[in-house]
């Protein structure tokens, strides 16, 4: 409560050309300096290509335009479009599934004029749509708003695993769930579904699938990953991490991430070469930047005008942790391989696009808000 | 009740309840960054030490170096397979300050296509600019020149040279030697349960093929890949943070494959070939040197230019290999075919020495043969019959079908089955290249497992002309005949005769080394023998026109393998049948009669009668053979075998 009046104080002398244009200074800042980051990661990672790093910086580009487009748009406006939004994600989902491009043994395209990924669409649909039913009703939610909520999470989750796409629908049903938790599921309900999965994961593990179905589910669940090299690639990506000690080798000195031994070293595998040539006191700032996005986004949903605002941004907010999370503990091999990227770090991926959408939310929150109480 | 209570909406509950679900998130957050923070110390600080010493052996590189294949050359010492440089045009980007210029230069000077560029291009944009990329492979020898005479014109350009197979010969081998391909997956399998099997470590095959892209896929150049790849070789260099070589450390040379040296006579096979594209017939001939059971030459017709595989064959070329004609196909060796009456002296052969006949058994032969109770007539090819005393020397000249559908009957399956099988027929031959095929030779188990039906006395009686279930490969067939003129004794043959390492050479020892018939005191062969000189012999011998004025004596048996079974009363009439079902012309034959020094079998797909065509071409190739290659002292060697054989008819 202390933060918003003291926040609210500020806000009339900063009422200058980025308030109107809804953005958020703290927060952009630090995007920005992520993205730097990224520049001079891929420079490196990617053998010195000044090619990768422009078409990087035209990915940035595209995805700060979205950004600033999607801050214009009222929370308001996004929670009454919120059943459009989710039931044509869904239509474009269905499609997918029958009619659907593949590329890499995955189903997961579709072409209409342009070629896109409609689980794209879902990862800000869900939290949207999950946050607009649960705005209106009485908090903490009852247990058939339990049950309705849960359902417009599992459906696309389920449909976007069976593309098969295991690191987007995990990040959907996170984002989907964060939404509930923050409506105040109950800690019972938490610890019981924990403790359910805690259990029976084991014992399906040990006692039920045999050492080859093992090895299906998991190059079902996940058939990006190469089944043989995998394991290369984490013991490579350790060597480059560890190598780089505390201090690490230095920008652009990365024997590891300049020798090729290093897999998807400018994609996916790109902390490792952070890693490497910057240490442990590059990734301590890395680590340090992403906490100042989380903070300042949960901080902008803290003073959200109402609930569907409030959960959607700190919903946002929490996802884009778990992106970060899920990478740096599979390239520093805590993690099974997903293949999923360094969120702002990582070259390419159409994943930059929506990260940045999802900020533009936060800044709209923000934005809009003092604009009304004004 | 229930909908009361949702309606009421507590907003100040809810608003404190979602700052603690904040600070619990935020709680989470931080708590899990540290526990990540805490595994990058323990990668970084704790563990530094092992994966700075890790990361610094990565820095030192070992690469493998390929081998030289080994040679193939023929009895003389001719060349058949040898390693040829293919030169590109490459380019090392970061030596190149102007890329646009030097591209376009270059296109000014060579034909260079968009596709090239922009693949170029793309590899220069995405990778390292210190290694070298290739903007045109395949360069021939007026491109590297005009590259050389300019290439101060071009820092950072160079012509790289790369060894890839070269077969001299071309078309006329490609069915011996084969070809390479690339290395596949399955390839990479078989390495492995290869290793398994030799009870080695898994992948020690797979390390001898790290810097070799290419195995043989077929003929020779698969049999004898082990002999013929080397070992490996490896240098173990130092790179810098780029990964560029700064120096080498160790090298350890590879060793060069084993050169074959084969029983193969390059001339005598060209002639073959060159002979059969001239009669324009599909087929195969083998010819074989009768005291070693080496294969002089061994073709198979239509055959196509392995070279048009080496880098890559475009689906264009590789669909017209598709025809009808099947060049792809070996016909020596994978060829099965009804051995008709070239078997007629085995299994002439065979009655005497199982003692149902003896040289003066006589039968009349009104020009059919039935079975006993039965009035389906197997006819001769001869109308009218061979006379009312048809003996077996008779049999065999004038290749009368009705004594040999008598005899059949009188040896019976059983013992026909383990006669032939020491000829080698429906046996390997054990040449050396592993898609031989071995054909049908029938017995009564065969027939039971193949067909689930009894052998019938009707099945016996084709059996006696070669026709029926019985098939043979041409090399089963020049084996065998190889085995008359050795006097009973059937090698393994073999193509390779040694292998080579440098000065250091090695003979080729097939595991069977040879196999001994047992012949009695000779006199069955030896009339067996005599009967097929009187083949090429005047009055009556079916091939004694092409054998006319021969200046060497020759042993021979002429066949006509029916392709289509013809009905009771129809007539063969070869104006009448698609091409495709006109008989085969088969010859099988040797010379000079005494010390032979060729045997052979001409197989002729459709080509109509064994005597005027196939035992024709017979008789160019040992005319050829003999007079040509080997250049024998003919009439020394032709005035004493007309004593001998004078003597002998008298």
């Amino acid at each position: 409560m202390a933060l918003r009046t003291s926040a609210a104080n500020t806000h009339k002398a900063r009422r200058s050309l980025l308030w109107r244009l809804h953005i958020d200074a703290p927060l952009l800042l630090g995007l920005l300096a992520l993205m730097a980051f990224s520049l001079l990661v891929v420079y490196s990672a990617g053998g010195e290509s000044l090619a990768l790093v422009e078409r990087q910086v035209i990915r940035f580009g595209a995805g700060l335009v979205v950004m600033l487009l999607l801050a214009q748009v009222a929370p308001r406006t996004l929670k009454e479009w919120a059943p459009l939004f989710f039931a044509v994600g869904i239509g474009f989902l269905l499609a997918v599934l029958f009619f659907g491009e593949s590329s890499k043994g995955a189903q997961r395209w579709i072409d209409v004029g342009v070629r896109f990924q409609p689980s794209e669409i879902m990862k800000l649909a869900v939290p949207i749509m999950v946050a607009a039913y649960l705005a209106d009703k009485a908090l903490p939610p009852s247990f058939t708003h339990l049950v309705i909520s849960l359902a417009l999470v599992i459906a696309p989750t389920v449909l976007i695993m069976i593309q098969p796409d295991l690191g987007t629908s995990l990040l959907i049903a996170a984002s989907g769930f964060f939404v509930i938790f923050f409506a105040g599921l109950r800690w019972r309900y938490i610890l019981g579904a924990l403790g359910i999965g805690m259990i029976l994961a084991p014992i399906m593990w040990y006692f039920t699938m045999e050492e080859y179905q093992k090895g299906r589910v998991l190059t079902f669940l996940n058939p990006e990953s190469d089944p043989l090299g995998s394991g290369y690639h984490i013991i490579q990506s350790q060597i480059a991490i560890g190598s780089g000690g505390i201090y690490g080798k230095g920008w652009l000195n990365g024997t590891q991430s300049q020798l090729e031994f290093l897999p998807e070293r400018h994609t996916d595998f790109i902390f490792a070469v952070l890693g490497e040539e910057f240490g442990l006191i590059g990734i301590i700032i890395l680590l340090a930047l992403y906490l100042f996005v989380i903070w300042r986004g949960l901080y902008i949903s803290l003073q959200g005008q109402d609930s569907f605002s409030r959960l959607l941004g700190a919903a946002l907010t929490l996802t884009f942790f778990v992106y970060l999370f899920v990478n740096i503990g599979m390239v520093s091999g805590l993690l099974p391989v997903v293949g999923l990227p360094l969120p702002l770090i990582s070259y390419g991926g159409t994943s930059i696009v929506t990260l940045m959408a999802s900020f533009g939310i936060l800044m709209s929150i923000q934005t809009h808000r003092r604009l009304h109480s004004a | 009740m229930l909908k009361r209570r949702e309606a009421i909406k507590d907003v100040g509950r809810e608003t404190s309840m979602f700052f603690v679900r904040c600070v619990i998130a935020l709680g989470i957050v931080i708590g899990l960054m540290i526990f990540l923070l805490v595994r990058e110390f323990k990668l970084q600080v704790v563990d530094h030490k092992k994966y700075q010493t890790q990361s610094e052996n990565n820095r030192i590189r070992v690469q493998p170096i390929a081998p030289v294949r080994g040679l193939i050359y023929d009895q003389t010492g001719q060349l058949l397979a040898q390693n040829r440089s293919i030169f590109a045009l490459e380019i090392v980007p970061e030596q190149v300050d102007n890329m646009q210029d030097t591209v376009s230069r270059l296109r000014e000077m060579f034909d260079i296509t968009d596709e090239q560029v922009d693949k170029f291009l793309e590899q220069v944009k995405f990778r390292p600019k210190f290694n070298s990329y290739a903007i045109k492979t395949n360069l021939n020898e007026e491109e590297v020149a005009v590259f050389s005479a300019n290439q101060h014109f071009f820092p950072g350009v160079s012509v790289e040279a790369r060894l890839e197979r070269y077969y001299p010969p071309g078309a006329s081998l490609v069915h011996v030697l084969g070809r390479m391909g690339a290395i596949t997956q399955e390839d990479l399998i078989r390495m492995d349960e290869k290793d398994l099997a030799e009870n080695k470590e898994v992948g020690t095959t797979r390390q001898r093929y790290a810097a070799t892209g290419k195995m043989g896929k077929l003929g020779l150049e698969r049999n004898y890949e082990d002999r013929l790849h080397g070992e490996v070789g490896s240098e173990k260099v130092e790179t810098d943070v780029r990964g560029r070589i700064v120096r080498v450390l160790e090298r350890q040379e590879p060793q060069a494959g084993d050169d074959l040296h084969l029983y193969l006579h390059l001339g005598l096979q060209r002639k073959i070939t060159e002979l059969m594209q001239e009669k324009g017939v599909r087929g195969a001939v083998v010819a074989v040197e009768p005291s070693t059971g080496g294969v002089l030459a061994m073709v198979s017709q239509p055959a196509y230019d392995p070279n048009i595989f080496t880098g890559g064959i475009s689906n264009k070329d590789y669909q017209k290999l598709l025809t009808p004609e099947r060049p792809l196909y070996n016909r020596a060796v994978q060829g099965t075919y009804p051995p008709a009456s070239t078997i007629k002296p085995h299994l002439a052969f065979l009655g005497l020495k199982e003692g149902v006949i003896t040289p003066n058994t006589r039968i009349a032969d009104p020009g059919w043969f039935s079975l006993p109770n039965n009035d389906h007539r197997y006819r001769d090819w001869k109308a009218w019959g061979h006379g009312a005393t048809v003996d077996v020397m008779q049999a065999i000249v004038e290749s009368c079908d009705t004594f040999f559908y008598d005899l059949s009957v009188r040896i019976g399956i059983n013992r026909i089955y383990e006669g032939m099988t020491q000829f080698g027929f429906g046996q390997k031959t054990g040449i050396d290249i592993v898609e031989e095929k071995v054909g049908i030779m029938p017995s009564r188990t065969w027939k039971k497992s193949a067909r689930g039906e009894p052998w019938y006395n009707g099945d016996t009686v084709n059996i006696g002309i070669g026709q029926g279930f019985w098939t043979v490969t041409p090399l089963q067939l020049a084996n065998a005949t190889a085995v008359l003129a050795n006097d009973g004794i059937r090698f393994n043959l073999q193509l390779v005769k040694e292998f080579a390492q440098g000065n250091r050479f090695e003979a080729n020892t097939p595991v069977m080394a040879y196999h001994q018939i047992d012949t009695g005191d000779g006199s069955w062969l030896d009339l067996v023998k005599d009967s097929m000189k009187k083949v090429t012999e005047p009055p009556r011998g079916t091939a004694r026109s092409a054998f006319d004025d021969a200046e060497y004596i020759a042993a021979g048996k002429t066949g006509t393998a029916q392709v289509k079974s013809i009905a009771q009363d129809e007539e063969y009439d070869a104006t009448k049948i698609a091409e495709k079902f006109h008989d085969n012309a088969l010859f099988i034959g040797y010379a000079p009669f005494e010390q032979p020094k060729i045997a052979l079998a001409v197989m002729m797909e459709n080509a109509g009668g064994g005597g005027s065509n196939a035992a024709p071409l017979a008789r160019q190739i040992m005319d050829y053979y003999l007079l040509e290659a080997l250049q024998l002292n003919q009439r020394g060697e032709q005035a004493n075998n007309e004593e001998s054989n004078d003597g002998a008819a008298n």
